[in-house]
């Protein structure tokens, strides 16, 4: 394991240590350091932190640490933490604070199409990350976005010029290995009027004594683009884990995005998408699995401004352990935004009594020719359903996993990318068959 | 003693006598036209000069008024503090306009509480007879409470109910009159630092009711509080204490309303509810506030072993609603159910709702809530469903409803489940709609037109709570609805 460099803790000094970037980005980021000193840790007292405690939170990480030539990603057995990696139209590695690797299909560079470091980009294509970066996720938001917009190195720009598809996906694999870090992964996705694109975000560590990584993810999807996004968090245990995911949503725009959780001792996702034009779908798709004593915060917005809008949220989690998991989640329907047809659906299965779920599905609806629904449930392996199963020969352990499988089958289902379901049907048989 | 203006007979405790029914079945379907028929005032009636406003002497005054137990007096006190204390909810609808200062907490309307119709003063009767209270006495209850203002103007109670050891009084002559009990149970559902609004409660409350049930007694008939304000920046603030002992029932029904004033009034009630092992006790709560009302409400029931406790929460009224009837099932196989309906007009926010608390193993609880918002009107529900450790087995299930039936109006739905056992299985399911295009014009294609085609639809999305209801109540409820839907496009 790469020992983390000295600097401990986040002020000016430190942020005089990174290297120096863009006007533009050191602009933000000494705005962000301001605005980082100022916040204070978000309360239980608030309603959006109400289930998780972060006052005793000890921000003594390091704010940089180094990601190593390419030579040690073989020595650190990064590639193999990728896991199952398809076919890929581009894939760009971050070690701990830096890009180590990024390569990108021959063909789409000449397509206009741009994928790479994002302190590189805000260097060579100030046009088009200025604009957009914070812009969704402005760094004022909360003391951690705040931290984030200062210290964020690294990072992945990808942008789609209008009516280029992209047909395999692209992907980010965040590796952290440096323990007492703190780490910052961006993703800023840019794509233009109908263009396509699926891209995968993927975050992976070992088990760490500690580490912290404050995450920001920012999609803008132009008129008619179809996009996928996908995260897969599997941090490992030590790894506290902020991110904020949001997505705005052109005219005729079809967004379908993924949240995978498996990871880190505490998660916190929150995932929104803004509905702006009219004609915008929204898919919003979540799997996660808890156990230990693992904490996990999903937080969701499906926020629709503009008429004629659809989004659907589907978000099943199972709990083991002593674990923790929380869903949240808001409907908002402004004012001009009839026709809306929005669903939100939460289920939770609980199976152990140690585990606690929540679940908070709220509907805000200020216009009225609309069709809201949600959805939420919690509860146990049902007994009729282990006792039809043994009826049938099979044994009580094996039914109460075909259980959980069919449990999320549903949500399986809808994933399109193979490979994703693949690894997520392999997480979960993983985590069934593990302790506790 | 101070004199006041009406006329006071005082006559004995006969049965009550035939009082004049005032309003004509015409004369009362054209107040319906009218929009809010509860809208008329009477004369100040009160037998000492009100003060406005909120202090440790206010609260020493209306303790000593009413010439309580000391106990209850550095109950108030505390409660103050911690009034005092508290800040104001920062969730739920917008209370920053309330001014405490500006309200009467205590208006005395008479001398003496009435145990027949024609001892009232007349303009006061007159309010009782509007509102069609003696006739439904003399129909179908067990026991009438009719408070005025502050306080309890009207009390009785059928022959057979007192014979059976059914005690029906209000709080303050409970307090008098059954001391140890009261002192027992008062405070410890609800305690008097819960809610700012509680402890408000806690410190100046007056009236309401008080209800004791003998174990494996059945109340058949309902017993009926009715809850009048008549004066502007009236605070009201009833107290009301059930017990319903080992296997018995009651149900126990209150209405409400106000005259419309330009300046705001304050109702914020407590009610505490005990219901006993294998004991039933539903409450129906028809709520019809005038539009300048802050309806600011703290009940919940502790339900024991295989209890049943059932909240009907009915709101169509007040300016603003912040409401969520709870029970708390602290005993095996204990059962819950909240029926809530909530109707938001022009200028308005019910924020309604319910809780069920699960504490015990193998116990259920029902939420059901159905909400229209119109004319600009906002509706909430808001509701938690816990699981405490322990409580295993236990099963919750919530259903919300929301129609909206027009551009400018809202409605909200904040439901919370926090499950601590593995056991535990809850659901939760809402929707939020308008009034089906395609049911209009099938109703509409036979006849009817769109006003009376939407009242229709309303009436039948809110059925499943009315049907819980009392009919002269279900009646009265559908006809409120039909009232509301009056020139409105669907």
């Amino acid at each position: 394991m790469e020992p983390a460099t000295k600097v401990q803790g986040f002020d000016e000094e430190a942020l005089s240590a990174l290297s120096s970037s863009t006007l533009f980005v050191e602009a933000l980021r000494k705005q962000a350091l301001e605005e980082f000193l100022a916040l204070p840790i978000p309360s239980q007292e608030t309603e959006e932190w109400r289930y998780t405690d972060l006052s005793d939170l000890d921000l003594s990480f390091a704010p940089f640490a180094p990601g190593g030539d390419a030579e040690s990603l073989n020595r650190g057995k990064i590639l193999q933490a990728a896991g199952v990696v398809g076919e890929r139209a581009g894939l760009q590695i971050q070690r701990n604070s830096e890009v180590v690797s990024t390569q990108l299909t021959e063909g789409l560079g000449a397509k206009g199409v741009i994928f790479g470091d994002l302190d590189r980009a805000a260097e060579e294509h100030p046009e088009l990350v200025e604009p957009h970066l914070h812009a969704l996720v402005p760094t004022s938001r909360t003391k951690f976005t705040a931290l984030h917009g200062a210290f964020r190195t690294g990072g992945t720009f990808l942008y789609v010029p209008p009516a280029v598809t992209v047909e395999l996906p692209l992907q980010t694999l965040t590796y952290l290995d440096a323990d007492g870090a703190a780490v910052f992964p961006h993703t800023l996705i840019v794509v233009g009027q109908d263009a396509e694109v699926t891209f995968i975000d993927r975050y992976v560590s070992p088990a760490l004594s500690r580490a912290l990584s404050v995450g920001i993810t920012e999609i803008h999807a132009g008129a008619a683009s179809r996009v996928r996004y996908v995260s897969i968090q599997e941090w490992g245990d030590g790894v506290t884990h902020l991110g904020v995911q949001r997505a705005r949503t052109g005219r005729d725009t079809e967004l379908r995005t993924v949240a995978i959780g498996f990871g880190a001792s505490l998660a916190r996702a929150e995932a929104e998408t803004e509905l702006a034009e009219p004609g915008g779908f929204s898919e919003m798709l979540g799997v996660f699995f808890a156990d230990g004593t693992q904490h996990f915060d999903h937080r969701s917005l499906q926020d629709h401004v503009a008429p004629n809008c659809k989004s659907d949220l589907l978000y099943k989690g199972a709990l083991k352990g002593e674990s923790r998991a929380v869903y949240s989640g808001w409907v908002h329907v402004r004012p001009d935004a009839q026709k809306t047809d929005a669903m939100q659906t939460s289920r939770n299965i609980v199976l152990s009594d140690r585990a606690k779920a929540d679940a908070i599905p709220n509907l805000e609806i200020e216009a009225n020719d609309v069709r809201c629904g949600h959805a939420a449930s919690v509860g146990p392996v049902e007994e009729e359903q282990v006792f039809y199963l043994q009826s049938r020969g099979i044994r009580r352990d094996e039914a109460e996993r075909l259980i959980v499988f069919g449990f999320f089958q549903e949500v399986l289902d809808r994933i399109t990318l193979e490979e994703v379901r693949d690894s997520v049907s392999h997480a979960i048989e993983q985590e069934l068959a593990g302790e506790g | 003693m101070a004199v006041f203006g009406g006329t006071l007979r005082v006559s004995g405790n006969g049965p009550p006598r035939e009082t004049n029914v005032a309003v004509s079945q015409e004369e009362h379907l054209k107040e319906l036209s009218k929009g809010y028929r509860f809208d008329w005032k009477d004369a100040d009636h009160s037998v000492f000069t009100p003060k406005r406003g909120l202090s440790a002497a206010v609260v020493e005054e209306i303790s000593s008024l009413k010439g309580e137990p000391d106990w209850m007096r550095k109950f108030r006190l505390k409660a103050l503090k911690h009034f005092e204390a508290r800040p104001m909810p920062w969730w739920g609808a917008d209370l920053s306009d309330i001014d405490f200062e500006n309200i009467y907490y205590f208006i005395r309307s008479t001398e003496k509480q009435a145990k027949n119709w024609e001892d009232l003063p007349e303009d006061i009767r007159g309010t009782w007879d509007k509102l069609g209270i003696p006739e439904a006495e003399k129909k179908y209850l067990g026991g009438v409470s009719a408070q005025y203002e502050s306080e309890v103007v009207y009390h009785k109670i059928k022959d057979e109910l007192d014979q059976m050891g059914v005690l029906f009084t209000d709080m303050d002559s409970a307090l008098r009159d059954h001391p140890d009990i009261v002192k027992e149970y008062f405070g410890t559902i609800i305690p008097p630092n819960d809610n700012k609004f509680a402890s408000l409660n806690s410190a100046v409350w007056s009236g309401g009711s008080f209800i004791y049930v003998p174990p494996g007694v059945h109340v058949d008939i309902p017993l009926q509080a009715y809850f009048r304000i008549n004066a502007e920046n009236m605070g009201q603030f009833e107290r009301t204490l059930i017990i319903a002992d080992e296997g018995s029932y009651v149900h126990y029904v209150e209405g409400c309303s106000a005259p419309i004033y330009t300046s705001d009034s304050l109702h914020s009630a407590v009610v505490e509810i005990i219901v006993k092992k294998g004991a039933r006790v539903r409450y129906t709560t028809i709520q019809n506030w005038s539009t300048n009302v802050y309806n600011l409400v703290t009940k919940r029931a502790a339900a024991y072993e295989d209890a049943v406790m059932e909240w009907i929460d009915g709101n169509i009224g007040s300016k603003v609603t912040m409401k969520y009837p709870s029970i708390y099932l602290l005993g095996k196989g204990a059962r819950g159910e909240v029926l809530s309906v909530a109707y938001a007009g022009k200028g308005m926010h019910t924020d309604a709702g319910g809780k069920a608390v699960h504490v015990a193993p193998y116990t259920t609880s029902i939420i059901t809530s159905k909400s229209v918002s119109k004319d600009g009107g906002r509706t909430g529900y808001r509701g938690l469903i816990r699981v405490e450790p322990g409580a295993h087995h236990a099963k919750s299930n919530v259903r919300c409803d929301a129609l909206i039936l027009d551009e400018d109006s809202r409605s909200d739905t904040y439901p919370y489940i926090e499950v601590e056992e593995e056991t535990a299985a809850l659901g939760h399911e809402a929707t939020v709609s308008k009034v089906g295009d395609d049911q209009l014009f099938y109703l509409m294609s036979r006849g009817l037109s769109e006003p009376a085609a939407t009242a229709m639809i309303v009436n039948g999305f809110i059925e499943p709570i009315t049907r819980e209801l009392p009919m002269e109540y279900a009646v009265e409820l559908n006809r409120l609805i039909e009232l509301q839907m009056e020139g409105s496009v669907g």
